[in-house]
């Protein structure tokens, strides 16, 4: 064992020799970037060549898990998927719930690389020291749910964990998934496609070993603790109830809920996206990821109307927002049915509904015509043109195919100015979150590594009353100012010192609703539990988690910087600086995003000018070693 | 030859389970692993989560309840046997000679076999103050007195939950669904 918590131990999947290897992991690792998000983010850069194609044979899928991956603390199942992006061709990251990153760990991996390509359909067999590449001819072609039926019933096992890849996948779509046993996606980015390039069709993992902490004892009562404040916290309370389908009616209360391709951010039809609506209607069970007392996903099943038979796990809120207000349309079973195709196609939620909410808008405004679409209607609200045009996009059929690229490459194919409808940051379609009533997220937005991202550096402090965690965090003379949703100032100092937080959650890896909303643990928490996971007494202190976390910003970053992305990058769709809000609590705000980049760089340590790290920056972080790797030209 | 007849016994406190509050976290196998062995392992856990990811239900299997407990009746060396207080089954290590029938014979599936120290495995209550119990978030597992009708009502329970969901897995297929 290396530290307490890791196996030590890295498994390499050679796809063109056919081979396993088992490497060690480096000790300096742990002690630079902990785990999980770090550790890959270190092994991409260094192996992974700067301008290769994302789907050839040099990429590399990583697997990655962290210290406390397979423990008792609160929320800690969760597991990373890091590659050069499919979608964008930049940093690309997907985190998962479910079990098959403790899984992974208890065959005995700290983190799996998937090599090479295959030149046969093959899936990979991980059962502790049992590692084999098998013939997957007969599986290819199958949905994700299917393929992992058949995979548990061939090896008679029901508790193998699946990380599937659809059709999608297979044929490449460029925001295809991976789904982890039926409805657990590893969505953005692309990495179904990364797998499926790899004639890769699953992974499928089987552990029964033993995660082995350093104090035993002291870190068993210290997580019980934790999860008594997960179990007694109201808000985690509501969480469990309602999901993430309580979102809606804050993100309507506040005027930032996407709708009709993020024009507007207040939605008619709310009410019937909203968790006092879906509930009791439609929910038949709650269930949890490994290790997770707070609970959030349902199941639910669809008794009547067209989609009647329905049953499925889903979807969050940013498929609600994505299928539901995102495409005007107020009806529940549409979402689920659209989620459910989603999962057994292997495709992204969030940017399906947004490409199809770019054609939809593109269609309205005349650009595109029933001559591009084969015919087919495109008018908000449609439900059945919806659920028409994502299986269009899983098979890549007829105009499928055209947005099966994602809007941004799918603008640039139809040309006409239908680009202003794309609304994406690098390439990746925009979450639900609207930076004109939210000014924090519009900088998280700009500035993401893997592009319009929600997950690493959302504040939610600052729009949800959190006055005294906001005082505590950044300073009460920062109030009024930083939790103001419509002002630019202050919100970099927010940005940063969550996004910092976000990258040692990423490491460990625990999930995001166990720091964020609402706020329960934040780096003291992980300053206080890592040293008795892992016995490195440096991550007791505050200092050296937030330089972990500079570091691997940085590093990410400076990947970015490899495939050629400046501050040029790190912006907005037209319609969040230049179209005010048009109604709702926000109306008439935009984004003026400029002083937050420069506000973003000081505190970031990188230049004004080009937006990358600075030479004393990258020294600071100890991150020379990057150079050996910086392309030659 | 006299046949043994099983013996049917009042239980006093119990692991009683209600799968419709369960949701499949196995924080119950993480702290059960964690307190007998000291170390992280599910695979050891003295209770087993069993999840139905298509149909989204999770049924914790526990020791118990049983009034005629198979594993002691079919131990051939008495090392399986009752507590004559608790009434708990207990495992007498000593006198185990490893020959597996319980593991097989146990209705709950959670006897199990360790092969790396070859040893048998099974729930000893904790002595009367289940950990699981105390970790169990929904309060899905429980301890105390139950009535056999609860065992009943559970099985039952499951049985119709499982028919109206086969019901509708058929609707869709004839419907063509994806
Ligand atoms: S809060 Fe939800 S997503 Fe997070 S670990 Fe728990 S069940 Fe999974
Ligand atoms: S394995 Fe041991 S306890 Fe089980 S039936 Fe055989 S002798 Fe009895
Ligand atoms: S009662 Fe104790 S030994 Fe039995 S399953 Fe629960 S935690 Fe494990
Ligand atoms: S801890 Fe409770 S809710 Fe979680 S799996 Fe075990 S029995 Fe189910």
């Amino acid at each position: 064992m290396a530290a307490g918590g890791y196996t030590g131990r890295i498994l390499r999947v050679q796809l063109g020799e056919g081979n396993f290897k088992v490497d060690k992991l480096p000790l300096e690792w742990i002690r630079d970037y902990i785990g999980g998000d770090g550790f890959a983010a270190k092994l991409l850069y260094e192996e992974v060549p700067a301008g290769c194609d994302p789907l050839g044979s040099h990429n590399k899928l990583i697997m990655s898990t962290g210290p406390i991956t397979g423990t008792l603390w609160p929320m800690s199942g969760r597991t990373v998927f890091v590659s050069k992006a499919a979608q964008t061709g930049i940093w690309g990251e997907s985190h998962v719930g479910g079990f098959i990153g403790p899984e992974l760990k208890y065959a005995g991996y700290d983190m799996l690389v998937i090599e090479g390509q295959s030149d046969k359909p093959v899936y990979v067999l991980i059962e502790d020291s049992n590692l084999q590449i098998l013939d997957a001819g007969k599986f290819w072609g199958m949905k994700t749910h299917e393929v992992t039926a058949a995979i548990k019933k061939e090896h008679t096992d029901p508790d193998i964990q699946i990380a599937a890849v659809g059709p999608a996948g297979e044929r490449k779509v460029r925001f295809s998934s991976l789904i982890i046993n039926n409805a657990r996606a590893a969505g953005r980015t692309g990495m179904g496609a990364v797998l499926g390039a790899k004639n890769v069709k699953a992974i499928a993992i089987r552990g029964h070993g033993a995660v082995e902490v350093s104090d035993h004892e002291a870190f068993t009562t210290l997580a019980k603790a934790a999860h008594m404040r997960v179990r007694t916290n109201p808000q985690a309370q509501e969480m469990g109830k309602w999901g993430t389908w309580i979102l809606t009616a804050v993100k309507q209360e506040i005027g930032e809920l996407p709708t009709y391709n993020h024009r507007t951010g207040v939605f008619s039809g709310w009410e019937k996206l909203s968790g006092d609506y879906i509930r009791p209607r439609y929910t038949i069970s709650d269930r949890a990821c490994f290790g997770c007392s707070l609970g959030c996903k349902k199941m639910n099943y669809v008794r009547e109307g067209p989609f009647a038979g329905t049953l499925g796990e889903g979807p969050e809120y940013e498929g609600l927002m994505a299928f539901g207000s995102g495409l005007g349309i107020a009806d529940y079973p549409t979402t689920l049915k659209a989620n459910q195709i989603c999962n057994r196609y292997g495709m992204d939620t969030i940017s399906a509904g947004a490409t199809i909410g770019f054609a939809f808008e593109a269609f309205e405004n005349g650009l595109i015509t029933t001559k591009d679409t084969g015919g087919l209607q495109l008018e908000w609200g449609d439900s059945q043109a919806v659920i028409k045009l994502l299986e269009m996009i899983g098979k890549r059929e007829g105009f499928g195919d055209i947005l099966a690229e994602g809007s941004r490459a799918a603008a640039e194919r139809l040309g006409r100015g239908t680009e202003q409808y794309a609304i994406h940051v690098k390439g990746l379609e925009v979450s639900g979150q609207d930076g004109r009533t939210h000014r924090s997220i519009a900088l998280g937005h700009a500035t993401g590594a893997r592009g319009a991202d929600h997950l690493r550096s959302l504040v939610v402090v600052d729009q949800l009353g959190y006055e005294k965690v906001a005082a505590d965090r950044w300073g009460a003379d920062k109030l009024p100012e930083i939790i103001d949703p419509y002002t630019e100032k202050y919100k970099a100092t927010a940005v940063v010192e969550s996004e910092n937080a976000y990258c040692i959650r990423d490491t460990l890896i625990v999930c995001w609703y166990s720091v964020s909303w609402p706020p329960i643990f934040w780096m003291n928490d992980f300053a206080d539990m890592l040293p008795l996971a892992t016995g490195e007494k440096s991550f007791g202190d505050v200092k050296n988690l937030t330089r972990i976390a500079e570091r691997q910003v940085t590093l990410k970053r400076l990947f970015n910087a490899r495939e050629g992305i400046t501050r040029a990058d790190d912006n907005l769709p037209r319609r969040f600086t230049h179209d005010p809000m048009p109604e709702g609590p926000g109306k008439g705000q935009t984004v003026d995003l400029e002083p937050m980049l420069d506000d973003y760089y000081r505190l970031r340590g990188w230049d004004l000018e080009t937006g990358l790290p600075t030479e004393k920056k990258i020294r600071s972080l100890s991150l020379e070693w990057t150079k050996k790797y910086a392309p030659s030209h | 030859m006299q046949v043994r007849s099983p013996e049917v016994v009042r239980l006093p406190s119990q692991l009683t389970v209600d799968y419709t509050k369960c949701t499949g976290c196995r924080i119950c196998e993480l702290a059960c692993s964690a307190k007998h062995e000291g170390r992280f392992q599910p695979s050891l856990a003295r209770l087993k989560i069993i999840r139905y990811d298509d149909l989204g239900i999770d049924i914790p299997n526990v020791c118990g309840p049983c009034e005629e407990a198979p594993c002691v009746e079919v131990c051939p060396v008495y090392a399986m046997r009752r507590d004559p207080i608790s009434k708990m089954v207990f495992l007498d290590h000593d006198k185990c000679i490893l020959c597996k029938s319980c593991v097989g014979a146990c209705v709950n599936g959670v006897i199990l076999l360790d092969t790396t120290e070859m040893r048998i495995i099974k729930c000893d209550h904790c002595g009367g103050d289940p950990e699981c119990v105390k970790v169990c978030p929904t309060g899905a597992i429980q301890y105390g007195p139950i009535s056999s009708a609860t065992t009943f009502e559970r099985h039952g329970k499951v049985a119709s939950y499982l028919r109206e969901i086969e019901h509708s897995a058929e609707t869709q297929q004839s419907d063509g669904a994806s």
